[in-house]
């Protein structure tokens, strides 16, 4: 048995105007998880510390929460993992959210995400039509199983650093929830679909893998890639600046092979837009006046034939 | 304070010593930004292995490693152009690729790892290089100038070097997310409480910065989609190190350092003006191992980091 200092972060939206933290001791083995933790400290000294749970073994996603600066399931985080050397562990509720009771947030904006996905199979025919049920290859599932995995926890929504600053951002479990009915051979709504998530900003996503820590291991971050190649692939919004972005890049990387700063520029915001370009000009006057500015005409690098023969090997989209 | 870690989540061992670390020479893939908008990064880049006795021996056909984006058009495309980057590199007699550029270290080394761990990657790859008489024989190991001066220099020899100790700058590390996730590419330590910059910041005189914002997103890769929501991203990072006492920021990658000091500016109405200056990571350790503050381009930067070395007394 240890004494645990959990230092808990209490707001009440009803009475609060401001958050305060309460020091709540208990004595339990240093390997319980945090969510028994608070059920401990719950029960036995402050019945009303709040706090989303029911299944505790990692499957009903509700206990998502930030456990010393880390956000992940508490009844997937054991206190001797994330204590300090006091035996404290400091519990937060998660960011990128409206905190409503102590660690209870608003979800809403999280679940007006799915439901825009129309989460839903659609597919393109009536089930009357088939005289059996719909049957699926094994390998067409197997691409579905990782993400339908996803728990809707939240987890790498609340991690998300561009829902932090722009909350019209689909954010990563949306983007892996569409994945999943993209890939669907079932559904009838394909291009629909990518076209709802592309409007929902799939192409903000910044690259940052911060959902790589998903308690589910279903990489929102890879399936964020492979919509936006579906995009490519069944031409959904070309002139956006997103898949302008990508096929400029390379075109590009064939071209010199590198990545042309300038030209990469004027291929994702437009050559003719005037009005795009300008914006970008007081940046690009700044770095000027610095002498910073990327060479208009890249020097391809030697061999740069052995650039092209690898990407006309492969089967590369252009725009 | 104990490991931030969960189980599952334990550094890598994968980095093994080259043999690039006994006889000093190593591979460089320097990138595109800093052969371009960054130039100041390659120079000083060199500059510092001057000062170090290490030899960089530059990949000058290598291509670009991709920067995360091919992967949006094509899973493949990247792999190949690093696998026909390491071959380069293995033709030489090298086998380490030192990387400058956190962007270029994560997808050359998932790159790499993807070739080593399928034999259909390696056979896919080998059977395009072959089309121009190249072959990845899988020898390489990517790191970055980070991890080389503190397994291959070491800090403690780091700090025996230094002549012109930083007087306690408080200096707020910044990353770059690809030099530490996804932690099962990178792995050198944890994504989640790094300290290797830290370590290099104290080691050349500095005092390091905590704050949250050292492994968040500088937005960089959305500058061109939405720039108003790349510059909050920096506003964003930049308000909680001048909030936690920095003067100054320090970073692996130039992505980072052309939105950092780009953008600052940009996000002052949002977040209020924070105006810290970047150092590129060889710029500062150069600077203290006695490299003149001339000759490492500080003057390209947008927010001039001259002041702050003026300010205590590192420079004139």
């Amino acid at each position: 048995m240890a004494k645990i200092t959990l230092d808990i972060f209490r707001f009440d939206e009803a009475v609060d105007t401001v958050p305060h933290r309460d020091k709540v001791v208990v004595d339990i083995p240093e390997t319980t998880t945090v969510l028994d933790a608070l059920e401990h400290a719950k029960a036995e000294v402050d019945g009303s510390i709040s706090f989303r749970r029911s299944c505790r073994s990692a499957i009903c996603g509700s206990c998502s929460m930030n456990v010393n600066g880390i956000t992940g399931l508490a009844c997937k985080t054991p206190c001797n993992t994330v204590m300090d050397e006091t035996g404290t562990v400091k519990i937060d509720p998660m960011p990128n959210f409206q905190p409503m009771k102590d660690m209870v947030v608003h979800m809403d904006p999280f679940w007006d995400k799915y439901t825009r996905l129309k989460p839903y199979l659609q597919p393109k025919d009536a089930d009357s039509a088939h005289a059996t049920e719909r049957r699926v290859s094994p390998d067409d599932m197997h691409k579905l199983v990782q993400v339908a995995n996803c728990i809707m926890c939240a987890t790498c929504y609340a991690l998300c650093p561009v829902v932090s600053v722009d909350p019209a951002f689909a954010g990563p479990a949306a983007i892996a929830y569409a994945y999943r009915f993209i890939e669907d051979v079932r559904d009838g709504e394909r291009k629909e679909r990518i076209a709802q998530i592309s409007e929902d900003y799939l192409w903000l996503c910044a690259h940052c893998y911060a959902c790589s820590y998903c308690p589910k291991h279903v990489d929102p971050n890879d399936r964020i890639i492979d919509v936006k190649r579906a995009a490519i692939s069944e031409r959904v919004m070309m002139n956006e600046r997103g898949p302008r972005h990508a096929l400029t890049v390379v075109k590009t990387i064939k071209q010199t092979g590198m990545l042309a700063e300038t030209e990469l520029i004027q291929g994702t915001v437009g050559r003719f837009n005037i009005i795009g370009l300008l914006k970008v000009a007081p940046l690009g006057l700044r770095m000027a006046s610095k002498g910073k500015l990327p060479p208009i005409f890249m020097k391809p690098i030697p061999k740069v034939d052995e650039v092209r023969t690898i990407i006309d090997s492969l089967e590369v989209p252009v725009a | 304070m104990s490991t931030t870690l969960l189980p599952e989540e334990q550094p890598l061992s994968s980095h093994v010593r080259t043999r690039s670390s006994q006889t000093k020479r190593y591979g460089f893939f320097p990138g595109c930004v800093a052969k371009e908008s960054c130039k100041e990064l390659f120079n000083s880049t060199m500059l510092l292995a001057d000062k170090l006795g290490i030899e960089l021996i530059e990949l000058t056909a290598a291509s670009c490693c991709g920067a995360s984006v091919v992967n949006d058009v094509n899973r493949d495309v990247a792999r190949v152009l690093n696998a026909r980057t390491y071959a380069q590199a293995e033709a030489l007699g090298l086998d380490d690729v030192i990387t400058i550029c956190s962007t270029c270290t994560g997808h050359m080394r998932a790159a790499n790892k993807e070739l080593l761990e399928s034999e259909e990657h390696m056979a896919q790859a080998n059977s395009i290089l072959g089309k121009f008489g190249a072959k990845y024989e899988g020898h390489i190991v990517v790191r970055h100038l980070l991890w080389l001066l503190i397994d291959d220099i070491g800090l403690d020899k780091l700090k025996s070097m230094v002549v012109r100790p930083l007087n306690g700058l408080k200096v707020a590390p910044f990353y770059g997310c690809h030099i530490i996730r996804p932690e099962a590419v990178n792995g050198w330590e944890s994504a989640r409480n790094p300290h290797s910059l830290e370590d290099v910041i104290e080691a050349i005189g500095g005092e390091a910065v905590d704050y949250a914002g050292k492994t968040r997103c500088c937005g960089f890769h959305i500058q061109l989609e939405k720039d108003n929501v790349a510059a909050d991203m920096v506003g964003q990072n930049m308000r909680m190190a001048q909030d936690h006492g920095a003067e100054a920021v320090l970073t692996p990658c130039p992505l980072c350092h052309l939105a950092l000091d780009g953008y600052q500016q940009d996000a002052a109405a949002r977040w209020g003006r924070t105006d810290l200056p970047t150092f590129h990571l060889p710029q500062l350790v150069a600077f203290a191992l006695g490299v003149p503050a001339e000759t490492l381009g500080l003057n390209k930067h947008l927010i001039d980091p001259r002041k702050v070395l003026v300010d205590r007394d590192l420079i004139a």
